[in-house]
């Protein structure tokens, strides 16, 4: 089996590391922070993390240092970093142990993106359940005050920098970015349309940076060891970096694996995952979190990278990859995601939010044995209708698993469909909608 | 090129037709102008963009995806498909798709059949026949409030309720609760809505999902006969279409943009359109029987009777021993008409109106210093500026709508808002200025004096006298600045309890201004000395320079609907329609001569002197016209006395009032709704009122009551028509002769300024600049206020039953510590004594009345006013009597 260095996770898997100041300090960490402070203009901060090539890894992999020269350089009054800790995507779960486990590395990162676009202060916009990650950050914060890292005069530089972790209220839609910066302004958590985008009118309508916490974590690493080496890593020139994938389901080994982007589906569920947990042989599997497309053996080969999987028709979104084995009913799989949407939809825009239950009963009733001639059209249809026209990328994420499975396990919706019709009675029964 | 570009407009074309619109226009309003009708359900041109419902998406060149041109702002040389393209088509039948699934499809109950949207869009999109086979989502039915109906299975959720009862009442009442399609528009807290029912949630909702219930199921609007007039109970004179079938009045709405209010209204305006149809309304004309009961009259007799009296009294006594009083709530043909039918045919100046109970005490002081006796502003300039400072006035609750115009310019355009108020800058369920303010100093009733000399004071200490002033008019900041000299930083800060830095704060920012509105409510008007105090506020525009500058200006916000018209038709005591002064013996000769008459000779009366000369015999004869002075003036002022002794009283009115039950002779008059004519709001526009019903039962406009008695007098001053008077008012009054959509200030006279700044200030400066020292805080007593409410204008709107939903009563209002205190509970009973006598009257907790106050609500006064005694202002004769102070016990 290959070995790849890891970089995010190095620290937490040394045996006894605990993550506290102390020990991260001797591991090297807050040394990127001093030579940004000492070497480094905002600018050329920006510049070394636009040749990294790093995208975000929240989701929808936009280049960070393009989204970091968006910021008005002189803009008058406030601008804010917002660091998205709000990993609330089924079957990610990569953010939770970086905050656990390494909290002054998330730091680090944070005080350096403020540093670079100019914010003085940074709000971590944590899932209201990580409780635990929310008080360790907390700890983290106040060492890291302690130790001059954080405050109004950041090791005797006359660069100020605050950070608060605000916790979330349980809403799925509050890690979409806009919703986020609504939801910390104590309103309810509800997408803004864009433009304008963050960059320009964020937190208070002031320029934001929304950044993932993998992607922040990032950061001093390529302050440290240069962009050159950053962008040498996994499939130059536009998948740069590793990644750490989220890998649950039917495996025998589920677990973050942090590797080079461009590694195969096939080397991380057979290899490093140590392959299926029982003798079945895989199905398919979800590429990228709930919101990507299923895929299936066929595109075991397929490199992790951005382009790759976009090319195989999904995309690597928050890096969860879910597993699932022969046997495993996709019509049922496709209906269990569907419920999260529909519980999750904030209900602010009209497709999404009534496309979602309507999407949701039929499934339903095709599950329970009532569905009828036309409903996979029907199904097709409004999932057409729903993508491309919502105000937040929710929409097109409901549909993702509802048309990848009709795309390639249409039969399991046609069977369902002719049993229903050969065992019927009584036409014209009433479904059931349950939740 | 062919084609001219203009550089400041962007080039679009929507559907093939080009058109230039300025940067910043939206998609959708741009089609708008070229004809091209997007749909759209949560764009609202009064709201933020909020793109939520999806209707609206257009195709745009080079642009992925379609865009919601609801949000979508133009660029030059955009290229837009909508009816002409079939993506765009689709995904408009498909939105509606979605809208229709849970929708319930009840439009044979739902009252906004006929005019809702999304039947609208359904008839033009969607096929007959759903695809939508699943269960429908349910929201049980819930009492939501006594005015306001919910009907959540109808939303749509466009927000635009929410929407604008944050962003245009700043009130938010109304939020969504829940997620996804069980989203639904709630209000907060346990119990019923409380808001300020101004029915903007109402009107703005493009589906049946939020309804009145005055009107639940009375209608379709093709039944309806729609009438565009103006609201009766502010000054701020709302331009609102009455609707009625079968003469019987349905319901209010305005259309957006309409009107001065742009289509916003206050509950008074929305809810409160019963008052006129009361079934208390005279119907006809009543004489008095000796025993004091009435008997029904035919028009000619009760006309006869009330000539031959009046005019036995002017042949035996002259037309001085008769007066008349006339409320400003009338039209200004009927003031214009009365005072020439009291002033030619009865042969008497002594005429009064119910602006002596505030009004005049901006309207003397604006004459005496700026030579206009109306707003040198207007609406817009209270949007535009960039400081303003309200004095004495929480003015929500009096005036809403130009409260919506200082809400707009603090919210939403970043003015600084400077407040001198009594209330404690506490949210609540209906407005408090106080709490959007940048810099606020509460004042004890009594202090707006001091206050207003502290912040004088602050102004000429620190240097902020403008330059041209200080180099130009020396003689008149030194002396203000000596005058000041002896009321002391130290008495100042002990009396109002308040830094003198916090006055020095507001009288820079005041200073740096560059567009600064004064606006002044009833708290200084109906104050003791009011006219002084806004005399002083001019002198302090004055002193920073504001004066001549554009936007810049003071404005005095009439409490009543045509305040203003009725000082300008010559319907005040010592003024002629211009206003003109009875000393100006030029001007009043060139009103004789358009009228062709002689003018009365004799002395003019205000209200408490003609009251005063009826009382001792001097007036014999009173011809009281919608006026309710014994109903307006506490007992102790003896009202009831004048009117016993009177030989003569004739009542002209919609109700058997208080006063008119001591009627000889009671006229039914119509109310706005029944009759034609013109009112004057508060910024001094002429609006005209429509009559919008036939007239309840014989009541006939009070115009034409005047013009039919002059006849029976003998004295014929006949019109056929409201229009024939205004006529000849355009002919007395030159402003009158400018009518358009919006007001047209007058221009603060140089020569009358000048005058002011170089002699007559001196006349009274000293006197103006002096104020007693407050009397400290009592422990033992509590002072009584009575207030305005948002719900209520004046007795009128108590008889309209959606008003009186929301408030059917007087409470008194104190805050907790207060009340804890006193041993008061929360809907608990209080006595209330002072030497006067004692009343019962329920408890409410405010939070925003400070210690040592308690409000009562003046529309309820009726037991209450007996613990008041009522001063008389020597200078402007205001009754100024809205407070006192008691001893509270709990009962
Ligand atoms: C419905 C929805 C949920 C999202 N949830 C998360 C999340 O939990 N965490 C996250 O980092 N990004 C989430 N995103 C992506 C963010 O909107 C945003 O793109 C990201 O935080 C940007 O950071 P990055 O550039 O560092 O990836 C979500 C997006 C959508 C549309
Ligand atoms: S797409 Fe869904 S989640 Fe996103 S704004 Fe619209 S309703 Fe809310
Ligand atoms: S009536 Fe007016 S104040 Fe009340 S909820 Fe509706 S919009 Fe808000
Ligand atoms: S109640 Fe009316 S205005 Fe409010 S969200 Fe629903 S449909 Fe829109
Ligand atoms: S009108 Fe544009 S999205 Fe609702």
């Amino acid at each position: 089996m290959a070995q790849y260095e890891k970089i995010l996770l190095r620290n937490m898997e040394q045996p006894g590391y605990r993550g506290s100041l102390h020990e991260y300090e001797r591991t090297g960490g807050y040394q990127a922070l001093r030579k940004v402070l000492r070497d480094l203009s905002p600018a050329q901060v920006i510049e070394a993390v636009k040749n990294s090539g790093l995208r975000g890894r929240g989701g929808a992999g936009f280049p960070t240092g393009i989204k970091w020269g968006f910021v008005p350089k002189d803009h008058p009054g406030p601008k804010y970093l917002c660091c998205n800790a709000d990993e609330s995507e089924p079957g990610t779960f990569k953010d939770r142990q970086l905050m656990e486990r390494d909290p002054h590395q998330l730091l680090e990162g944070i005080l350096i993106a403020c540093y670079a676009i100019g914010a003085p202060v940074a709000y971590i916009y944590i899932r209201g359940e990580f409780r635990l990650g929310a008080k360790i950050l907390e700890r983290a914060i106040e060492e890291a005050r302690g130790a001059g890292y954080i405050g109004p005069r950041i090791l005797g530089t006359d660069v100020g920098i605050e950070v608060y972790v605000h916790q979330g209220a349980g809403a799925y839609i509050c890690g979409e970015e806009t919703a986020l910066l609504e939801s910390l302004e104590g309103k309810r958590g509800l997408p803004r349309f864009k433009p304008p985008f963050p960059a320009t009118h964020g937190l208070y309508q002031k320029p934001t940076v929304v950044n993932n916490v993998e992607t922040l974590c990032n950061v001093p690493h390529i302050v440290n060891r240069g962009a050159e080496w950053f962008a040498s890593i996994g499939s130059p020139p536009k998948s740069t970096g590793t990644r750490i994938f989220c890998l649950s389901g039917h495996v025998k080994r589920p677990g973050n694996y942090e590797v080079p982007m461009g590694v195969t589906f096939r080397e991380l569920i057979f290899e490093l995952g140590g392959g299926m947990r029982s003798e079945k042989p895989l199905k398919g599997f979800i590429p990228g979190g709930a919101s990507a497309p299923f895929l299936t053996p066929d595109h075991l080969d397929v490199k992790m990278d951005f382009e790759s999987v976009a090319q195989a028709g999904s995309m690597l979104g928050s890096g969860g990859v879910t597993v699932m084995e022969e046997g495993t009913s996709m019509v049922w799989a496709a209906l269990r995601l569907m419920e999260f949407f529909y519980h999750e939809s904030c209900g602010k825009c009209t497709p999404c939010r009534e496309g979602s239950s309507w999407i949701l009963q039929i499934l339903q009733r095709i599950w329970a044995g009532g569905g009828r001639p036309g409903d996979l059209e029907l199904l097709e249809d409004l999932c057409k209708n729903i993508e491309g026209r919502t105000v937040c990328a929710f929409g097109d994420a409901e549909v993702s698993p509802v048309l990848s499975t009709l795309r390639y396990w249409r039969d399991e919706y046609e069977a369902l469909i002719h049993q229903a019709e050969a065992t019927r009675t009584t036409k014209g029964e009433i479904p059931v909608l349950t939740m | 090129m062919a084609e001219q570009h203009t550089p400041q407009l962007l080039r679009v074309t929507i559907d093939g037709i080009a058109v230039q619109v300025p940067p910043g226009t939206l998609v959708i309003e741009a089609a708008r102008q070229v004809g091209v009708m997007i749909p759209h359900f949560c764009y609202h041109p009064k709201l933020e963009p909020d793109a939520n419902c999806r209707m609206c998406l257009v195709e745009i060149e080079k642009m992925p995806r379609l865009q919601t041109s609801c949000s979508t702002r133009v660029t030059d040389g955009m290229v837009v498909r909508s009816n002409t393209s079939p993506v765009v088509q689709a995904a408009r039948k498909s939105v509606l798709e979605f809208i229709l699934a849970n929708h319930p499809l009840d439009c044979p109950v739902c009252d906004q059949g006929g005019r809702c949207d999304l039947q609208d869009f359904s008839h033009e999109y969607t096929p007959t026949v759903s695809r939508f086979t699943e269960l429908k989502r349910i929201f049980p039915k819930e009492y939501f409030s006594p005015l306001i109906e919910t009907q959540m299975n109808r939303c749509v959720q466009c927000l635009r309720c929410v929407r604008y009862c944050d962003q245009v009442m700043d009130v938010k009442a109304l939020a969504p609760a829940g997620r996804g399609t069980m989203t639904e528009i709630k209000h907060f807290g346990h119990h019923a809505l409380d808001c300020e029912f101004c029915g903007g949630c109402v009107q703005i909702c493009p589906v049946g999902a939020i309804t009145s219930r005055l009107s639940m199921y009375e209608y379709r609007p093709w039944m309806l006969k729609r009438t565009e007039t103006i609201c009766p109970y502010c000054g701020d004179g709302c331009q609102f279409t009455i609707q009625q079938k079968n003469n019987e009045l349905i319901e209010v709405n305005s259309t957006y943009g309409a009107g001065r209010n742009r289509g916003d209204l206050c509950a008074r305006g929305y809810f409160g359109y019963h008052a006129s149809t009361h079934p208390d309304r005279l119907r006809h004309p009543l004489i008095r029987r000796p025993d004091g009961t009435f008997r029904e009259v035919p028009w000619e007799e009760a006309l006869e009777v009330a000539g031959e009296r009046l005019m036995g009294i002017k042949q035996a006594h002259g037309g001085e021993a008769i007066a008349g009083l006339i409320t400003s709530r009338c039209t200004n043909e009927e003031l214009y008409l009365f005072q020439k039918l009291m002033r030619v045919v009865l042969g008497t100046n002594k005429i009064d109106c119910s602006a002596r109970y505030g009004h005049v005490n901006g309207i003397e002081p604006l004459r005496r210093v700026q030579g206009a006796h109306r707003w040198t502003v207007t609406f817009e300039d209270i949007v535009a500026a960039d400081v303003l400072l309200l004095v004495g006035t929480n003015i929500t609750e009096t005036n809403p709508i130009t409260g919506l115009k200082v809400k707009e310019a603090v919210k939403r355009r970043g003015a600084r808002l400077l407040t001198l108020e009594t209330l404690l800058p506490v949210r609540g369920s209906i407005s408090n200025i106080t709490t959007l303010s940048s810099c606020h100093i509460p004042v004890h009733p009594l202090g707006y004096g001091q206050a207003v000399n502290a912040l004088v004071k602050a102004m000429i200490e620190q240097n902020d006298v403008a330059p041209q002033i200080r180099e130009q008019a020396v003689e008149f900041y030194r002396t203000i600045e000596s005058v000041l000299r002896t009321c002391s930083w130290e008495d100042l800060e002990c009396d109002l309890g308040v830094s003198r830095y916090r006055f020095f704060e507001m009288a820079r920012i005041f200073r740096e201004a560059m567009r600064a509105v004064v606006l002044i409510g009833q708290g200084v008007l109906r104050a003791s000395r009011g006219a002084d105090i806004v005399t002083n506020l001019l002198d302090l525009l004055l002193l920073a320079g504001h004066h001549q500058r554009p936007g810049c200006g003071l404005g005095v916000l009439a409490e009543e609907n045509n305040d203003q018209g009725a000082v300008e038709m010559g319907a005040l005591a010592s003024y002629l329609p211009g206003p003109v002064s009875l000393s100006d013996q030029a001007a009043c000769q060139a009103i004789a001569s358009l009228w062709m008459e002689e003018l009365p000779q004799g002395p003019s009366a205000t209200l408490p002197e003609i009251l005063n000369q009826a009382r001792v015999g001097h007036v014999r004869a009173l011809y009281v016209v919608g006026e309710n002075p014994l109903a307006s003036l506490p007992p102790s002022f003896n009202v009831q006395e004048a009117l016993e002794r009177v030989e003569v009283l004739v009542c002209q009115e919609l109700f058997l009032t208080e006063t008119a039950r001591h009627a000889h002779i009671v006229l039914p008059a119509c109310s706005y709704a029944e009759k034609d004519g013109t009112f004057t709001n508060t910024e001094g526009l002429v609006q005209p009122v429509r009559r919008a019903i036939d007239p309840v039962g014989e009541s006939q406009p009070d115009w034409a009551i005047f013009s039919a008695l002059s006849v029976v007098m003998g004295y014929p001053i006949e019109y056929g028509s409201a229009k024939e008077i205004f006529k000849e008012i355009q002919s007395v009054i030159p402003r009158y002769a400018l009518l358009g959509p919006a007001p047209t200030p007058p221009n603060v006279h140089q020569d009358v300024v000048d005058r002011y700044l170089h002699g007559d200030f001196q006349v009274d400066v000293t006197q103006r600049y002096t104020w007693p020292r407050l009397s400290p805080k009592s422990e033992k007593r509590l002072t009584l206020i009575l207030t305005q409410s948002l719900f209520h204008s004046g007795k009128f709107s108590t008889r309209a039953k959606g008003l009186l939903r929301v408030q059917a009563e007087g409470t008194l209002l104190l805050n907790s510590t207060e009340a804890a205190r006193w041993g008061l509970q929360p809907g608990g009973m209080a006595r209330l004594s002072n030497e006067r006598g004692a009343v019962s009257v329920k408890v409410r907790v405010l939070d925003r009345v400070p210690e040592g106050m308690a409000f009562f609500p003046e529309h309820f006064d009726h037991d209450i006013r007996i613990l008041f005694q009522a001063e008389v202002d020597p200078l402007t004769q205001v009754p100024c009597w809205k407070q006192t102070s008691v001893t509270v016990e709990p009962q």
